[in-house]
C-alpha cells in the first residue's frame, strides 16, 4: 500500500518516446515532400484524377476515425460530403462568384453539415442503443437527402446536378497542393487526436460502450460531437471537391458513395488513418484507369476484395502490416511514467446514509421480479445481498444504477433521487457499479483504462498523452495489491481473469464513489485472490468510508466481510439485520438449506 | 377511395413478400443480409429466363427460389458462416456479395433494362373498381408465403430447431441441435424468399442488375421496426405501406418514397427494441 504522495514507477515507454514522435514525423514528412513535387512529375490526367481522390481521402479519414476508432460503422458521411458540395454549387450558380459568396459558402457549408449532424447524431445515440441501430440511421442519411435533391427542381438541378458555374481561379498544381495538404493536416490533426489522452475515450466507447456510461461518460454526448466535427470536415471536402470539378451531383450525397468510402477504410485498413488515404487514393486511381477499359470486371474485383479483406484480413492492408511489424510484442500503449496519488477529499460525515431504497418494484409485464423493497445503508457499512438465483440481486443493482429500470419505487444516491436519469448522471452522484463478470476495455492499456475512468473528474487534454497517471488513494491501493502496477502499459486483453477483475474495481474507485455496487465480483477468482479481495473491500469500507453494496453467493466469504446483511427471496426483502442474526435464522437456513447441503457435502468428500 | 385501400393492401403485400426473407434470416442470425436486393434480382433474371423459354408463368416463382436458395445457401457456406461473431462485418461482407452479383449480372445479361410480361394482363373488376390483375394476384401470394412460414416455424422439426436457436442458442446446441444446419438452411431460404419476391415484383416494374438496392433499404426497416416477429411484419408493412401511399398520393411520390425509411428510423428511435411485444 502506498500512502506517500507520489509514487514514481518508470516504465521502459518513457524513453521511447523522442523515438516515438520521430518514426511518426518522417512518414508524414515525406508526404508533404510528395504533394510539393508531385505536380512536376506526374503527368495532367493523373494529376486531375489524385485531386479528387485527396477530397475523396479526407472524407475517408472521417469514416475511419468513426467506424475504426469509435466503432460506429456509417454509410452516411457522403450525405455530408454533398452536402458542402452543394451548399457551393448553390451559392456559386444563384449569387456568382466572389470572396464574400465564398466565405458564405465555407460557413454555410459547416453550419449546415453540423446542424444536420447533431440531428442525426441526436437520432442515432442515445443511453441504449445499438450499434445496428445507429448504422441504419446512417444509412437513411444520404437516401433523403438524394431524395431531396431530386426533388430540388432548378434549385437542385435535380439528376442531373448542378454544373457550370464560376469557382475560385487556381492552377491545377496549386488545386493538387491544397487538396493534397488538406489530407495531410487532416489526417495528422486526427493522428495527434486520437492519440491524446481524449483520444483514448474512442477506443474505450468501441470496446465497451456501457462501462463507459458506468464511468460517468455521457457517451451519446461524445458520439454527437464526434459525429458534428466529422460531418464538418466531410463538408469542407465535398465542397473542395465541386470547387474544383465544377459539378455538384446526386451521386456526391449517395447512398453508393457512402459504402464506397467504407470499403475504401476496410480495403486499407481500419483505425490506421493511413490506410483510409491510401485506400481512398489507390481505389480512385484504378478506377479511373480500369473502369474504361474493365468497366463491370473492374466492380466485380472490389467486390471480390471487400469480401475477401472482411472475411480474411479484417485489419485491412495497413492494419495488417501493422499487426505483423508490432504483434510479436505485446504492445505497449505510450509513454506512462508515474503513477501519483491525488489527495484526499475530506470525509464530511461519515455516518450519513448513502443508499435509500424504498418501495422498489420492478415487474416484466405481469411477472414481478421486485416488489416493495426497502431498505438504506450508511458510508462505512458493507452491505451483502445474498439469496437463491432469481431472487432479484442483480435486478436491484440494475435498478439502483439506472433511473430507467425500475417500475416502481425511489431511490437516493447520497441524498438525490435518482429520478429517470441515465447511469452516468447517477454516477455523477456518487455511485460506482462493477459488474458481475469483469467489463474493461480489452484493446486499451491498464493504465489507459485507469484513465478513461479518470477523464469524468479530470477532463483529458485533446493534443497530448500524459506521462503520468494520478489516481486517488482507494484505486492505487487496489493497483498496488494487486499487482496491476507492473503491468501498466499491458493492454487488458492479455491480463488473467482475477486481474481484470482488480483492474475494474480500480476503474470503479477512480470515480471516487461514495457508494460502490459489485455483483459477484469474487465468482471464478481463486481463493488466495478472494481473501485479497476481501481484505482490500474491507479496508476500503473503514478507511474511505464507502458505502458498498455487495452481491455474493459464497456466504462464508460474506460472513467474513459484512457488517449487514439482506436476504432476498423471490423480490422481496426477507430479513435484513447483522452477520450473526442472519447467520442463525431459521428462514435463511430454510431458503439456503440446498445450498447448505451441497456445501457440507461437498467439504465431507 | 376504395381504390387507394387496394393500393394500401397490395402495397402492404408487396412489402412483405419482399421483407420476409429479410426477417428470417434476421431472426434466426441476428444478421442482415446486405444482399437481399442482389438475391432479389437474381429471382427477377429467373423469371425472366423462365418467360424466353416459354415455360408457364407459374414455374418462375419456383425456379427462382431453387436459384436464389442454392446461391444463398453457397454464400452461407463460404461467407456468412465466418461473421457470426462479427454482426456488423456481417452486413458489409453481404455487401461486397451484393456488388459481386450485380456484377456478374451485368456481364451476363447487359446493363440495360429488360421486361417479363404478367401472367396476368389487364383489370379485374374488384368490388365495383376495374384494378390490376396482378396486383391483386399479389394478395393470395403474400398471404400464402406468410401461411408456409408460420407452418414451417411451427409444425416441422426443422421450425422448432430455429426457434430453439433463435430463443437460446447455446441451449439449443448443448440440446443437441446442429444449429451450423439451421443457419445453412435458413440463409438458403431467406435468399430463396428474396429471389421469389423478386420474380413476384418483375411484372410491375423492370429487370436490370440494380433492381433489388431501393428494395432493400424498405424491406430493411421494416425488418428492424417488426423487431423480428412475422405478425408485426405484416402490421408495418400495412402500417407503413399505408402512409407511404397515403403520402405519395397527397403530398408527393418522391416523400412517400422516404415514408418508410424516415418514420422506422423515428419509431426506433422511440422504441429501440422494435415492436414484437407490443
Amino acid at each position: 500500500m502506498s500512502d506517500s504522495s507520489a509514487t514514481a514507477i518508470s516504465l521502459p515507454g518513457a524513453r521511447s518516446r523522442v523515438r516515438q514522435l520521430g518514426r511518426l514525423g518522417i512518414p508524414w514528412l515525406l508526404g508533404v515532400l510528395a504533394i510539393l513535387v508531385g505536380p512536376w512529375f506526374l503527368d495532367a490526367y493523373i494529376v486531375n484524377i489524385l485531386i479528387r481522390a485527396f477530397f475523396v481521402a479526407t472524407v475517408a479519414l472521417t469514416v475511419d476515425v468513426l467506424w475504426g476508432y469509435s466503432g460506429y460503422l456509417t454509410f452516411g458521411q457522403s450525405a455530408f460530403f454533398g452536402l458542402g458540395a452543394y451548399v457551393l454549387a448553390i451559392v456559386f450558380v444563384r449569387y456568382g462568384f466572389g470572396p464574400g459568396q465564398a466565405l458564405a459558402v465555407l460557413l454555410g457549408a459547416m453550419a449546415l453539415a453540423a446542424v444536420v449532424a447533431a440531428l442525426v447524431g441526436w437520432l442515432s445515440f442515445y443511453p441504449g442503443s445499438t450499434p445496428l441501430y445507429a448504422s441504419v440511421v446512417s444509412l437513411v442519411v444520404p437516401i433523403v437527402l438524394v431524395q431531396l435533391l431530386y426533388s430540388g427542381g432548378a434549385f437542385t438541378g435535380s439528376s442531373s446536378g448542378l454544373v457550370g458555374y464560376e469557382s475560385f481561379d487556381l492552377s491545377v498544381e496549386a488545386w493538387f497542393r491544397l487538396a493534397g495538404l488538406g489530407v495531410v493536416a487532416i489526417g495528422l490533426l486526427a493522428r495527434i487526436a486520437i492519440s491524446s489522452d481524449a483520444g483514448r475515450l474512442l477506443s474505450a466507447l468501441r470496446d465497451n460502450e456501457m462501462r463507459c456510461a458506468y464511468l460517468g461518460l455521457d457517451t451519446p454526448r461524445i458520439r454527437i460531437v464526434l459525429l458534428v466535427l466529422c460531418a464538418m470536415v466531410a463538408a469542407l471536402a465535398g465542397l473542395g471537391y465541386a470547387g474544383f470539378g465544377g459539378i455538384a451531383a446526386p451521386e456526391n450525397a449517395s447512398f453508393t458513395f457512402g459504402t464506397q468510402l467504407v470499403i475504401m477504410v476496410a480495403l486499407g485498413g481500419r483505425g490506421t488513418l493511413v490506410g483510409a488515404i491510401f485506400g481512398a487514393l489507390i481505389l480512385e486511381l484504378a478506377s479511373a484507369y480500369l473502369s474504361g477499359s474493365l468497366p463491370f470486371v473492374w466492380e466485380l474485383i472490389v467486390g471480390l476484395a471487400f469480401i475477401l479483406v472482411i472475411v480474411a484480413m479484417p485489419a485491412g492492408l495497413f492494419g495488417s502490416i501493422r499487426d505483423m511489424a508490432g504483434g510479436l510484442s505485446r504492445k505497449t500503449a505510450g509513454p506512462i511514467v508515474s503513477l501519483q496519488t491525488l489527495p484526499l477529499s475530506d470525509v464530511q460525515s461519515p455516518d450519513e446514509i448513502a443508499v435509500e431504497v424504498s418501495g422498489l418494484g420492478k415487474h416484466f409485464g405481469s411477472l414481478s421480479v421486485l416488489s416493495d423493497v426497502s431498505f438504506s445503508a450508511r458510508r462505512g457499512e458493507l452491505v451483502s445481498l445474498v439469496g437463491p438465483n432469481g431472487a432479484g440481486k442483480t435486478t436491484l443493482i440494475r435498478c439502483i444504477a439506472d433511473g430507467h429500470e425500475r417500475s416502481a419505487g425511489s431511490v437516493k444516491i447520497m441524498g438525490h433521487s435518482i429520478d429517470r436519469l441515465p447511469p452516468h448522471r447517477i454516477v455523477a452522484l456518487g455511485l460506482g457499479r462493477k459488474f458481475q463478470t469483469a467489463s474493461v476495455f480489452e484493446s486499451l492499456s491498464v493504465a489507459d483504462c485507469l484513465r478513461v475512468a479518470s477523464a469524468r473528474k479530470h477532463s483529458p487534454s485533446f493534443f497530448t498523452s500524459s506521462a503520468s497517471l494520478a489516481l486517488p488513494r482507494a484505486a492505487l491501493a487496489v493497483v498496488d495489491t494487486s499487482g496491476l502496477g507492473d503491468r501498466l502499459t499491458e493492454e487488458a486483453r492479455y491480463l488473467s481473469h482475477g486481474l481484470k477483475q482488480a483492474l475494474e474495481l480500480a476503474m470503479v474507485l477512480a470515480l471516487e464513489p461514495k457508494v460502490v455496487l459489485l455483483d459477484e465480483p469474487t465468482a471464478g477468482l481463486t481463493r488466495v485472490e478472494r481473501q485479497r479481495f476481501g481484505a482490500v473491500l474491507t479496508k476500503l469500507v473503514e478507511v474511505e468510508r464507502l458505502c458498498v453494496l455487495l452481491v455474493e453467493h459464497d456466504l462464508d466469504f460474506v460472513r467474513e466481510i459484512s457488517s449487514r446483511i439482506i436476504v432476498l427471496h423471490q423480490g422481496h426483502i426477507a430479513l435484513d439485520g447483522t452477520v450473526a442474526e442472519i447467520v442463525e435464522s431459521a428462514l435463511v437456513r430454510e431458503i439456503y438449506s440446498g445450498q447448505h447441503r451441497d456445501r457440507r457435502a461437498g467439504a465431507a468428500s | 377511395m376504395m381504390m387507394i385501400i387496394l393500393d394500401i393492401t397490395t402495397t402492404a403485400a408487396i412489402l412483405f413478400i419482399v421483407a420476409s426473407g429479410l426477417l428470417i434470416v434476421f431472426g434466426v442470425m441476428k444478421i442482415v443480409n446486405f444482399a437481399h436486393g442482389a438475391f432479389m434480382t437474381v429471382g427477377a433474371y429467373a423469371a425472366l429466363i423462365t418467360s424466353y423459354l416459354a415455360l408457364p408463368a407459374i414455374a418462375a416463382p419456383f425456379v427462382a427460389f431453387a436459384v436464389g436458395g442454392l446461391l444463398g445457401a453457397a454464400a452461407e457456406l463460404l461467407i456468412v458462416r465466418r461473421l457470426y461473431n462479427r454482426p456488423l462485418d456481417a452486413i458489409l461482407a453481404t455487401w461486397g456479395l451484393g456488388i459481386v452479383i450485380g456484377q456478374v449480372l451485368t456481364l451476363m445479361f447487359g446493363r440495360e433494362v429488360q421486361f417479363v410480361p404478367a401472367p396476368v394482363t389487364g383489370t379485374l373488376a374488384f368490388l365495383g373498381n376495374d384494378y390490376s390483375g396482378y396486383r391483386l394476384l399479389l394478395l393470395p401470394a403474400a398471404v400464402v408465403i406468410g401461411a408456409l412460414f408460420t407452418a414451417l416455424l411451427t409444425g416441422t422439426r426443422l421450425g422448432l430447431a430455429t426457434r430453439a436457436v433463435i430463443m437460446n442458442e447455446t441451449l439449443a446446441q448443448g440440446l443437441g441441435i446442429d444449429s451450423t444446419r439451421v443457419r445453412l438452411l435458413t440463409f438458403g431460404i431467406g435468399s430463396g424468399l428474396a429471389a421469389v419476391a423478386g420474380a413476384a415484383v418483375t411484372p410491375l416494374a423492370s429487370v436490370d442488375p440494380n433492381m433489388g438496392l431501393p428494395w432493400l433499404i424498405g424491406a430493411f426497416m421494416l425488418v428492424m421496426v417488426s423487431g423480428g416477429s412475422l405478425p408485426t411484419l405484416a402490421l408495418s408493412c400495412f402500417v407503413l405501406g399505408g402512409l407511404q401511399v397515403l403520402v405519395s398520393t397527397f403530398v408527393s411520390p418522391i416523400l412517400g418514397g422516404l415514408t418508410i425509411a424516415v418514420l422506422a428510423a423515428v419509431a426506433l428511435r422511440l422504441r429501440p427494441e422494435g415492436f414484437a411485444r407490443v
